[in-house]
């Protein structure tokens, strides 16, 4: 398990990170969310010793994070990068052996993920000669080469064309499957949503929030009230309790309303006032959620508030 | 994993990747031709002129040889002094321009003899054989002439003039070789930083260990190239054969060498702890300008200075000085002009020099190399390094 603990780091005046505190179990997808400058890359550095935290720890299966357990780990930093004239194959035997696989072992290890890529045939290519996407690919071999334990991607998604996303999904689902935790930071929430069990959110340095998505959402004390009404003219929900309506058109209301509504007493309202065609009522979508973690003022339409 | 095993994955991936480049191989074939070239061109407009190759039938008299010798010697040239087994043989090679002159003895040490040219009697060689066989005669005859002893009143110091191409030579690729192969770690350091991938090296590595691999790798080739090209100009000297080498040549090549391996690793440091510094190479390369005014000032201070004064005050104290002795010591060296204890001196002050240098570089860097943006100045980098150190 990765348990991060208290971390805080200052640049100067700016404090990137402030007493952040989470962990991510392995098995489990667990995405990274904030918004820019929130703090993601900082500690993803900090677990990677490439920066070093004012405060608090980093820990891997109850130890402090050291040198040779980085070993073990695989990274795909934000500021993608490798060397740009060295061929592919002996670029992930290179990375392979710094994580202390022997020569043979590495070539091997690079031969399979290259065959796993769809790049076998590019094993003598030098990077430079491949396609943007096709780099990528190469990148996500890197981190993960020598098998790691634990595989921290920063927004491994970006810039991914949708063939590479499925990809990109494939590899995170199977390796999480084996065992291998995985966080992952991104700005595609509804990615997150459909791929991860957990997330983290993280702004301004402060974890905001964190835990499986599914109990995040419904801890939330609103609900989404999808109600279609044939031949009423919706002023049934007038007079509804803490209800907001971010939607009406024709019989159709959208509404944002507290998860200690009576329901029944909602739907019977509708039903005097027409046939009732459709009925929702569903948690926060994620990006809601996150909205609401990171902005203070809920961002709802004008008419709303 | 261990630092050492580290430092060499780093040091061989610059060792092959540089290894097979074209600007490595092509420096290669250029430094042979331009050593070969050169000392072709030196024996075809000198060399002729300093040796006198004289052939002789029969056994030449211990005497003779030596009152030869020393004639040469005067004149600044060596004597080639061939010996056949009769007046054919000596005719033959005169014609086919083994020997310049060739001097047939006559029956008894009482006869003249006689001296053969090819084409002209050569006048040097003709003043040579003479006088020599004149003394002999003399000496056969009882009468030693013993020479007016010779005393200068201002005497020109000056060493030969092969040491003085030897030291000249060896300075220059010197200065060239810690240049070039010290602003090939300076691009590889911008390079990591410019294309984001030391961030994933530095997952793995220490930014020590990094910069330790990075100066050996690129270290191996630059000596590489250096032991090529003096094997290569040692081999030409010896088949072109007209150029006698001075005895101070050996202990100046071995030097040469160990002044490549001090002076590089000094310089290379330096151009490593810049590179961390910068972000982008034209940045790089305004930023060394220090560091190539104190090379090219030890280099004219070698050049220009101490070669005319091998052993004088000036040249005794850039000896300790660790950025100018990688110069100004092989030069006192190829002229002979140093005492060994001096060279001792001046490798320890040096590596405990580098030491420190490394020592607070590696600290730099590993402040500065992880950030991509901007300039970094070297107080920040020494700050941010300072966290660094706690690292686990």
């Amino acid at each position: 398990m990765l348990e991060i603990l208290h971390l805080t780091k200052r640049y100067g005046s700016v404090v990137a990170l402030n007493d952040a505190t989470f962990v991510a179990r392995p098995g489990r997808l667990v995405g990274f969310l904030g918004p820019n400058g929130a703090g993601k890359t900082t500690t993803m550095r900090c677990i990677f010793g490439l920066a070093v935290p004012d405060a608090g720890e980093t820990r891997w299966n109850g130890q402090a994070i050291d040198q040779a357990a980085r070993l073990r780990f695989g990274y795909m930093p934000e500021q993608r990068g490798l060397y740009p004239r060295m061929k592919v194959g002996e670029q992930l035997s290179y990375f392979a052996q710094h994580h202390g696989l022997s020569a043979r072992t590495a070539k091997a290890a690079a031969q399979r993920w290259l065959d796993r890529m769809g790049l076998a045939d590019r094993i003598n290519s030098r990077l430079e000669e491949l396609s943007h996407g096709n780099q990528q690919r190469v990148q996500l071999a890197v981190a993960l080469v020598h098998d790691p334990e634990l595989l921290v991607l920063d927004e491994p998604f970006s810039g991914l064309d949708p063939i590479g996303i499925r990809t990109m999904t494939e590899v995170l689902r199977e390796r999480a499957a084996a065992g291998v935790g995985v966080l992952f930071s991104s700005h595609q929430l509804d990615l997150v949503e459909s791929i991860c069990e957990d997330v983290v959110i993280v702004a301004r340095g402060s974890i905001v929030a964190a835990g499986p998505i599914d109990e995040l959402k419904q801890s939330s004390g609103r609900r989404h009230l999808d109600v279609e009404v044939e031949g009423g003219d919706g002023v049934w929900m007038e007079g509804l309790d803490g209800a907001v309506v971010l939607e009406h058109r024709g019989g159709r209301v959208k509404l944002l309303v507290e998860d200690t509504v009576d329901l029944r007493r909602v739907l019977e309202g509708a039903a005097r006032a027409g046939t009732i065609r459709r009925v929702s009522y569903e948690p926060p979508a994620l990006s809601e959620l996150f909205m609401e973690a990171v902005d203070p003022e809920p961002a709802l339409p004008e008419e709303a508030r | 994993m261990s630092s050492l095993r580290s430092i060499w994955l780093v040091a061989r991936r610059e060792l092959i990747e540089r290894g097979r480049s074209r600007a490595f191989i092509l420096g290669l074939i250029l430094t042979q031709v331009f050593i070969v070239g050169g000392l072709l061109l030196q024996t075809t407009l000198a060399g002729g002129a300093n040796v006198v190759r004289v052939g002789y039938v029969g056994q030449p008299p211990a005497a003779l040889r030596e009152i030869m010798d020393g004639i040469a010697e005067q004149g600044g040239a060596t004597l080639d002094l061939r010996t056949y087994p009769d007046r054919p043989a000596a005719e033959s090679a005169l014609l086919s321009d083994e020997v310049d002159g060739a001097y047939v003895p006559g029956p008894d040490s009482s006869s003249p003899g006689q001296l053969l040219f090819r084409e002209a009697p050569d006048a040097r060689i003709q003043q040579m054989v003479t006088a020599a066989v004149q003394a002999v005669r003399l000496i056969d005859a009882g009468i030693v002439l013993t020479p007016p002893g010779v005393e200068t009143l201002q005497p020109a110091s000056g060493p030969d003039p092969t040491s003085l191409i030897i030291a000249n030579v060896g300075v220059i690729f010197l200065f060239i070789s810690i240049f070039s192969f010290g602003y090939w770690v300076l691009s590889g350091v911008v390079e990591e930083k410019q294309s984001r991938v030391v961030e994933v090296v530095l997952s793995t590595v220490k930014p020590r260990d990094l910069l330790m691999g990075k100066v050996l790798g690129i270290g191996i080739l630059g000596l590489i190239q250096l032991v090529v090209l003096v094997v290569t100009g040692l081999v030409a000297a010896n088949v072109l054969g007209r150029f006698s080498l001075p005895p101070t040549t050996t202990p100046a090549l071995i030097q040469l060498v160990i002044w490549f391996i001090l002076g590089y690793t000094l310089y290379s440091t330096m151009f490593a702890v810049l590179g961390a510094l910068a972000s982008r190479m034209e940045e790089a390369s305004n930023a060394t300008m220090p560091i190539q005014f104190l090379a090219m000032g030890s280099y004219f201070i070698a050049l220009l200075v101490v070669i005319n004064d091998p052993s004088g005050t000036v040249a005794r104290i850039a000896t300790l000085i660790p950025p100018a002795a990688p110069m100004v010591v092989p030069m006192r060296t190829a002229l002979g002009a140093i005492e060994p204890w001096e060279v001792l001196l001046s490798i320890a002050v040096t590596v405990v020099f580098i030491y420190g240098l490394f020592a607070l570089g590696a600290r730099v860097y590993s402040g500065a190399v992880l950030q991509t943006t901007g300039r970094i100045k070297l107080r920040d980098a020494w700050r941010s390094s300072r966290q660094e150190r706690r690292r686990p």
